[in-house]
């Protein structure tokens, strides 16, 4: 299986930490390019690039409010990272039930 | 503490502890035979068929999970250090050459009558972290097909 390039994978786009910041930012609430660049001391050219990437995975999307282009986070791209994160963990949880239904069952001597 | 904390590894490590309501030799003895592994390991629904089953340092379990949904997963896992009943450190993968196996280190600690399992997984790259990332996709999928049908199942039970 080919390995997802950086603008078509959330997993590869968020392990950039400039891009995890803007999205630090963007979840207390949208906001317009410069108003980022303000916040994060980060060169316009550079928040603009990071912007692109994150909006072709979903993370963000955008919308024009009259000459200002308004970033917001978008939960289509984050919903696979939640899903892995608590996928392994869930996995292992329900592995560690059903081990611990069993050590029960040995314990009682049930018969096998 | 040997290990220095490495900041790193943090956004690609998963530590996951469990308390387990039983001795600590018999918690240790179900991961070292298939005949008790084939009882827990598999998710909910699943089944395993086993290839090869070898529970000693170098060794290896050769298996397939059959998932509710009729998928298998091919799965390999070999242990790198087994320190009886304290600690074992392993290798999942798809098979014997799947570059992207990654290690998981379990310790148990004794507790008297319960025992504190703790897991910790790391995901030496991006790489490998992404084969990790589809395969639990993979077997979530699986496991919400037959959350669906346990709770369609429970629906047609009605209230008792």
């Amino acid at each position: 299986m080919a390995r997802a390039a950086t603008t078509s994978d959330a997993f590869n786009a968020i392990a950039e930490p400039q891009r995890r910041d803007i999205l630090d930012v963007l979840r207390a609430g949208d906001r317009a390019v410069l108003e980022l660049v303000g916040e994060l001391g980060i060169a316009q050219p550079s928040v603009s690039k990071h912007l692109k990437v994150l909006r072709e995975v979903h993370l963000v999307h955008v919308r024009d409010a009259g000459r200002r282009r308004i970033y917001g986070l978008d939960a289509r791209g984050l919903q696979p990272v939640h899903e892995w994160a608590g996928g392994f963990e869930e996995l292992w949880n329900e592995r560690f039930d059903s081990l611990n239904a069993y050590m029960q069952e040995l314990k009682r001597g049930a018969p096998r | 503490m040997t290990d220095s904390p490495h900041a790193t590894t943090a956004d690609r490590e998963i530590v996951i502890t469990r308390t387990i309501d039983a001795r600590r030799e018999l918690v240790f003895e179900a991961f070292t035979d298939v005949r008790h592994l084939s009882r827990w390991w598999g998710p909910n629904g699943f089944t395993t068929t086993t290839r090869a089953f070898a529970f000693r340092e170098g060794g290896v379990w050769d298996f397939v999970m059959h998932g509710p949904d009729g998928t298998d997963y091919p799965s390999w896992i070999a242990w790198h250090e087994i320190t009886p009943p304290e600690r074992i450190a392993l290798i999942h993968g798809e098979s014997a050459h799947d570059p992207d196996a990654f290690e998981s280190i379990l310790t148990f600690a004794d507790h008297g009558e319960t025992t504190e399992i703790t897991m910790r997984t790391v995901f030496p790259t991006a790489a490998l972290r992404d084969r990790a990332i589809e395969e639990h996709h993979a077997v979530e999928g699986g496991r919400q097909t037959l959350d669906s049908l346990a709770a369609y199942v429970a629906g047609q039970e009605g209230p008792n």
